[in-house]
């Protein structure tokens, strides 16, 4: 597998919700961002901001519950959304250190709380899209 | 650097204790330097002290070398030390009869002398050596592409670059987060996966943490006050006054008080409100 395909794809993960997991989500994202041509640069971001993301719904998880992530791949832009089952109805703190960093990183980000579950969902494009959109110039 | 002279002071005819310094040029030192280092015959003394000048000749080498490793988290002089061990050693080692200069003999000795540092002592996690190189190959590659593209660059141009891979580029960007342990979920060195993680270690938000912002916020509301109930707040909550005390102290009734405290209070909270 070189470079996935085009249209849609999608890719979950399913870890359990504790800390020491959250490594391995990084890891996906990066590898995920590397084949959809994110700079090194943005691969960084897109780290910093799984991380933060995990930062924000991992605290109110359940003990013992799964944190599941999921990936929509386009040509030039990752969605990342991940989902913890919480004990009751666990609204965002917007005022976070995590949210600012992570709706500052991100192209849009967005929580969704439900009775017993958080998700946190970012979006992020790849700069050479970007960049090639508007100077035209190619690698 | 010149070699107009010719031939310089030759062997151990000098003596020892006769000076480098009445050599001109850098190459007649380093030639005369060497010749007296490996001159059977000259004392032992007289041979360290050719050695420890051909050292300090070509110092300014090493420094050369280590300037190409700075930035690297490394501090510059421990980069200089290590180099000077690679140069101890070239000089050592060195074959006058190969007609190669020193300069090229001795620079990839410097250099892997400072990189095997780097391998060593530098990992904060044991990395195997391949990627440690690749990490290396990466990092000088990602400065050039940033340069020529305006942009930094995607791992597929890095794998071009290189000559490796996109999985290989993924791999190593991965590893370079070894080299320094700074990341949030990074496991301490207990267990492969069971460690103990930083995000796991760091717990909750100091709740005086807000009160900070709460604290700073409501000095300008108070400074707002009326005269007379900022007193009061200052007799009630900082000199710990009884309401009754209070009263007699600015000569008004203990309900005037009690109601000029609870409006003022009611005042702050809506204020505080307001402004957040």
């Amino acid at each position: 597998m070189d470079r996935p395909a085009p249209v849609k794809a999608d890719v979950s993960l399913r870890v359990p919700a504790e800390g020491a997991y959250v490594s391995v989500l990084r890891t996906m994202t990066a590898g995920l961002a590397a084949r959809l041509d994110f700079t090194v640069d943005d691969i960084e971001d897109l780290r910093i901001a799984v991380g933060e993301a995990c930062a924000l719904v991992l605290p109110v998880a359940t003990p013992g519950g799964d944190l599941e992530a999921e990936f929509r791949l386009t040509p030039a832009s990752l969605t990342v959304s991940v989902r913890v089952e919480t004990a009751s109805r666990a609204d965002l703190d917007y005022e976070s250190f995590a949210w600012q960093v992570l709706s500052t990183l991100t192209a849009e980000a967005t929580a969704h709380a439900g009775d017993q579950r958080l998700e946190v969902t970012f979006s992020m494009d790849s700069s050479l899209a970007l960049s090639d959109g508007r100077q035209g110039a190619g690698g | 650097m010149t070699l107009d002279g010719g031939s310089g002071p030759q062997g151990s005819d000098l003596g020892r204790g006769a000076l480098p310094g009445r050599v001109d040029g850098a190459r007649e030192q380093h030639a005369w330097l060497f010749g007296q280092f490996r001159d059977t015959t000259a004392l032992e003394a007289s041979r360290l002290a050719a050695r420890d000048g051909l050292v300090a000749l070509h110092l300014p080498l090493v420094e050369h070398c280590a300037r190409r490793f700075r930035n690297r988290g490394e501090p510059f002089e421990d980069l200089v030390q290590v180099g000077t061990i690679g140069l101890i050693k070239s000089i050592d080692r060195f074959d006058l009869g190969r007609g190669v200069e020193f300069s090229t003999y001795a620079t990839p000795t410097i250099i892997g002398e400072i990189k095997r540092y780097f391998r060593d002592k530098g990992w904060a996690i044991r990395v195997p050596r391949r990627l440690q190189e690749l990490r290396m190959q990466i990092g000088a590659t990602t400065a050039e592409l940033t340069q020529v593209l305006g942009r930094s660059p995607t791992p597929r141009e890095l794998a071009e670059a290189i000559g490796c891979s996109v999985e290989e580029i993924v791999e190593g960007i991965e590893s370079s987060n070894a080299y320094s342990t700074l990341s949030l979920d990074a496991t301490d060195d207990s267990g492969e996966d069971g460690g103990v993680s930083m995000l796991e270690v760091i717990g909750l938000d100091d709740d005086e943490l807000e009160q900070i912002e709460i604290r700073e916020s409501i000095k300008p509301l108070i400074e707002a006050l009326p005269s007379r109930e900022k007193q009061i707040l200052l007799l009630r909550f900082f000199k710990n006054k009884t309401q009754s005390e209070i009263a007699s102290e600015i000569g008004v009734s203990q309900m005037h008080v009690s109601r000029l405290l609870s409006r003022t209070l009611a005042q702050l909270r809506r204020s505080l409100h307001e402004s957040s």
